[in-house]
């Protein structure tokens, strides 16, 4: 489908003004009221066979009296983001709930309402899902732009009420929200009958640290570094999807060879990052020579990053306007020669885990993410695409990837073999697209990015990182202030992914289900 | 005299055993290619464990109290009539090979007691997969054992020490025994000694409300525990040569398999433990049957 046809089918069955229609860059906004939202929304939903990628809110009632509120979907075949933009008044905070048809919008629209206190009317679910009752009294919407922090944030007299799964024989285990390992924080509520979960609810929510909030009123350079620390293991993904955000609202254009280091460094965050949680599958099945291995692997690749970027994960080697990896000849000798012992690294290593039987057992079918589930829920990215689904980012905008070999990687069966085989597989694309890029640097001219001049506006920056799409909608003041940042990591509507894949699956298998996936707390809990 | 010398052997034993477990450990981490921990670390732990308080929930009954001294106490009843050191000075007449098999049965029974008792869901979830486990690997146990005293005429551990020479009927059943033996000493492919991640643990998910003396007491009672039954492994399965000299490497020997094994093998999944035991199991009544057709 051309963008065109799109658009005029869009404006047939709604019935709207084309002059609702603003484009930029490849994002298009859809102004609409609040009576026909919810119809466009559902519209564009199954026109464009899109879950919703992010959905939020902005404070706008000191401008304009209102809540400005966001709702985009990705057309995959038009290659554009659609949004549909609708103003809420600020005496009147109901808004109609998409949630109860599209359930992939449902934790976007919890998110909404404790930021912001604006009412979904008519959602199935409305409890807050990150400033837990807990501990956070009623009344205020940190989001807002006159929020004051609440003197007391503690002992409110409620408590989280989790599902009840009644029956003979049937009893909770609750984990969390700390764990024996060094990882995050989470809480997950098991209903067991024996052995066999019935049911697994997720309260996640705990590393929550007010991100959104403090990247208002900072600098694009400050808030470059806080992007960084979003999700740890992302860092590099996390910048880029900021500064390509950036970039946008402010018109900037940038070099071809900067957008070479961006991939490269793209591609090395997801190469380490695949190999650990392929060694944290192993290690958490008890088969603890092939992890060993990984780690080696991972380690040499840590080394790595330090030497291109002086930082094992890639921090602040990447800015609005510039990023340099590799900088001269010699680095890219370096680069390539240890992709190059990665590579036999990795090929041992998945001929080990593939020719142990024990080891097979394990995963195979294992945690099955079913494919429908996933495409409802709106699971995006590696999970995803080990469903089935064919969705990645650097497939809808390859941008820099178009001169390469690379191809979108898919499994069919979505149980923990189908996520290892995809991961196996993404590691030998990335390897290859690394090798590709790398020879294609220019180092001949001396090219020194002048500081970008940020001016204001709006902008989207969206990179499929190793988890899966990382999307960052920035808007910048006059003052090149940023005032409201939005951050979709993928993890935020992918956790749910596990507590559906675990179904009927026994208690002791479920830590390598969730190894498998690999999600952030962090990423989620903002 | 005899008392005196099985009284030190068993004590010779009982501060040997900790060291058979930081052996494995640190020949599994030279495998992965690793440092690891110093041979002598399960000393330092236990001499730490001590030295610290415990904590103690306060929903908990006697029986999270006293679990800790009956299982130490069965390990050294166990090692008492064990053979180890000094094979000669075995006394006949103290007890038979089934004894030490009810006596381990004992301090399980009380340890799963124990699991429960905190009414943690970790520690319920420990005690149910451990007794269903053993419910599976005691027969198998039982049946590997009975293969060799059938050889033997008698079930009189003193009785079974001279083996003789390997039989078709022995290697099956020391085969099974050794199989049980991984089961029962929490390693894999049936547990996972190393794990952090309490959802699959079994032995360690019964005991995680333990710290202090009590939890040195117990990790005491597994090295033990562990080391007796190898002995038995090499003294009744393994006919080669006789003397201490040759148990130290008998024993050295079967710590270097298992260590290899615990390497090269994943965790099996929990229902396929069934499997597993059921197989020693039959390899048991393969020996008994072997035992009867005199191969």
């Amino acid at each position: 489908m051309k963008y065109l046809e799109f658009k005029i089918a869009v404006l047939e069955r709604t019935g709207l003004d084309e002059r609702a229609f603003r484009e930029s860059g490849s994002e298009i906004y859809i102004a609409a009221n609040l009576e026909n939202f919810h119809g466009i929304c559902l519209l564009l939903h199954s026109i464009l066979s899109s879950p919703v990628m992010l959905y939020f809110a902005e404070d706008n009632v000191k401008t304009s009296g209102v809540y400005t509120l966001r709702c985009g979907f990705l057309g995959k075949k038009i290659q554009r983001w659609v949004f549909v933009v609708v103003d809420i008044p600020k005496d009147n905070l109901n808004f109609p709930a998409i949630s109860k048809d599209i359930v992939s919008a449902q934790l976007f629209e919890r998110e909404i309402k404790e930021m912001f206190g604006l009412i979904p009317a008519g959602s199935p679910d409305v409890r807050r899902l990150r400033l837990h009752d807990e501990v956070w009294p009623d009344g205020y919407f940190p989001l807002r732009k006159e929020f004051v922090k609440p003197e007391k944030t503690n002992n409110t007299g409620k408590y989280y009420v989790f599902d009840r799964i009644e029956g003979e024989g049937v009893f909770e285990v609750p984990v969390g929200p700390v764990h024996a390992g060094i990882i995050g924080p989470g809480h997950f509520r098991f209903s067991v009958a024996g052995e066999p979960i019935i049911n697994l609810e997720l309260r996640l929510g705990f590393a929550h640290r007010g991100a959104e909030k403090l990247f208002e009123g900072k600098s694009a350079k400050e808030a470059q570094i806080f992007s960084e620390c979003i999700s740890g293991d992302a860092a590099f993904a996390h910048s880029l999807a900021f500064s390509l955000a950036v970039e946008q609202a402010a018109g900037i254009d940038v070099k071809e060879n900067v957008k070479i280091n961006r991939a490269i460094g793209l591609e090395l965050e997801r190469i380490y990052n695949h190999i650990n949680d392929i060694g944290g599958m192993a290690i958490d099945v008890a088969f603890s020579y092939s992890s060993t291995l990984a780690s080696i692997v991972k380690e040499n690749i840590l080394r790595l990053n330090e030497k291109l970027s002086k930082h094992r994960y890639l921090k602040g080697s990447n800015g609005v306007g510039q990023c340099a990896l590799i900088k001269d000849k010699e680095s890219r000798v370096c680069l390539l020669e240890v992709l190059s012992g990665a590579k036999t690294d990795i090929d041992l290593l998945k001929n080990i885990l593939f020719s142990s039987v024990s080891f097979m057992d394990k995963v195979d079918t294992t945690g099955t993410l079913h494919r429908k589930t996933a495409e409802d829920f709106g699971v995006t990215g590696l999970a995803g695409r080990a469903s089935g689904l064919e969705l990645d980012l650097r497939r809808v905008f390859p941008g820099i990837y178009e001169k390469t070999s690379f191809e979108i990687i898919r499994g069919d069966k979505g149980d923990v073999l189908s996520r290892l085989n995809v991961r196996f597989n993404e590691l030998a694309v990335a390897l290859r697209v690394i090798t590709e890029l790398s020879g294609q640097i220019n180092f001949s001219g001396k090219e020194d990015s002048p500081e970008a001049i940020i001016i204001s506006g709006t902008g989207l920056g969206a990179v499929e990182g190793w988890r899966g799409p990382i999307i960052y909608w920035v808007k910048i003041g006059k003052e090149g202030k940023i005032e409201r940042c939005k951050i979709v990591d993928a993890s935020f509507n992918n956790w749910q992914a596990l507590s559906c894949c675990v179904h009927g699956n026994i208690i002791p298998d479920f830590p390598v289900c969730n190894k498998s996936f690999d999600f952030s707390y962090s990423g989620g809990d903002l | 005299m005899k008392i005196t010398v099985i009284i030190l052997q068993a004590v010779l034993l009982i501060a040997a055993s900790p060291f058979i477990s930081g052996f494995i450990k640190k020949l599994k981490n030279h495998i992965r290619m690793r440092k690891g921990a110093p041979l002598l670390q399960p000393y330092h732990n236990i001499v730490k464990l001590f030295g610290k308080d415990e904590t103690i929930s306060k929903d908990s009954s006697y029986i999270f109290r006293i679990a800790p001294y009956v299982l130490i106490t069965t390990a050294v009843a166990a090692a008492l009539l064990s053979p180890s050191f000094f094979p000669s000075f075995q006394i006949s007449g103290t007890g038979d090979i089934f004894i030490i098999i009810f006596i381990f049965a004992l301090g399980r029974f009380f340890t799963a007691l124990a699991g429960l008792d905190t009414g943690s869901t970790f520690g319920g979830m420990g005690s149910s997969r451990e007794m269903f486990i053993s419910a599976l690997a005691e027969p198998a146990f039982l049946v590997s054992v009975f293969a060799a005293s059938l050889a033997a005429g008698n079930t009189g551990i003193s009785s079974l020490l001279p083996g003789g020479v390997f039989k078709i009927s022995l290697v099956c059943s020391g085969l099974a025994f050794y199989l049980v033996l991984l089961a029962e000493t929490a390693r894999v492919p049936v547990d996972n000694q190393e794990t952090h991640l309490e959802l699959t643990m079994i032995h360690e998910a019964m005991i995680l409300e333990y710290s202090g003396k009590s939890l040195a007491l117990i990790e005491l009672a597994g090295h033990i525990k562990q080391l007796v039954l190898l002995s038995l492994l090499v003294y009744i399965f393994i006919p080669v040569g006789s003397g201490t000299g040759f148990y130290i490497i008998k024993i050295v020997a079967v710590a270097a398999v298992t260590a290899i094994i615990e390497v090269a093998l994943a965790k099996m999944r929990l229902f396929r433990v069934v499997d597993y035991l059921i197989f020693s199991f039959v390899l048991s009544l393969a020996a008994v049957t072997a035992f009867i057709m005199g191969v």
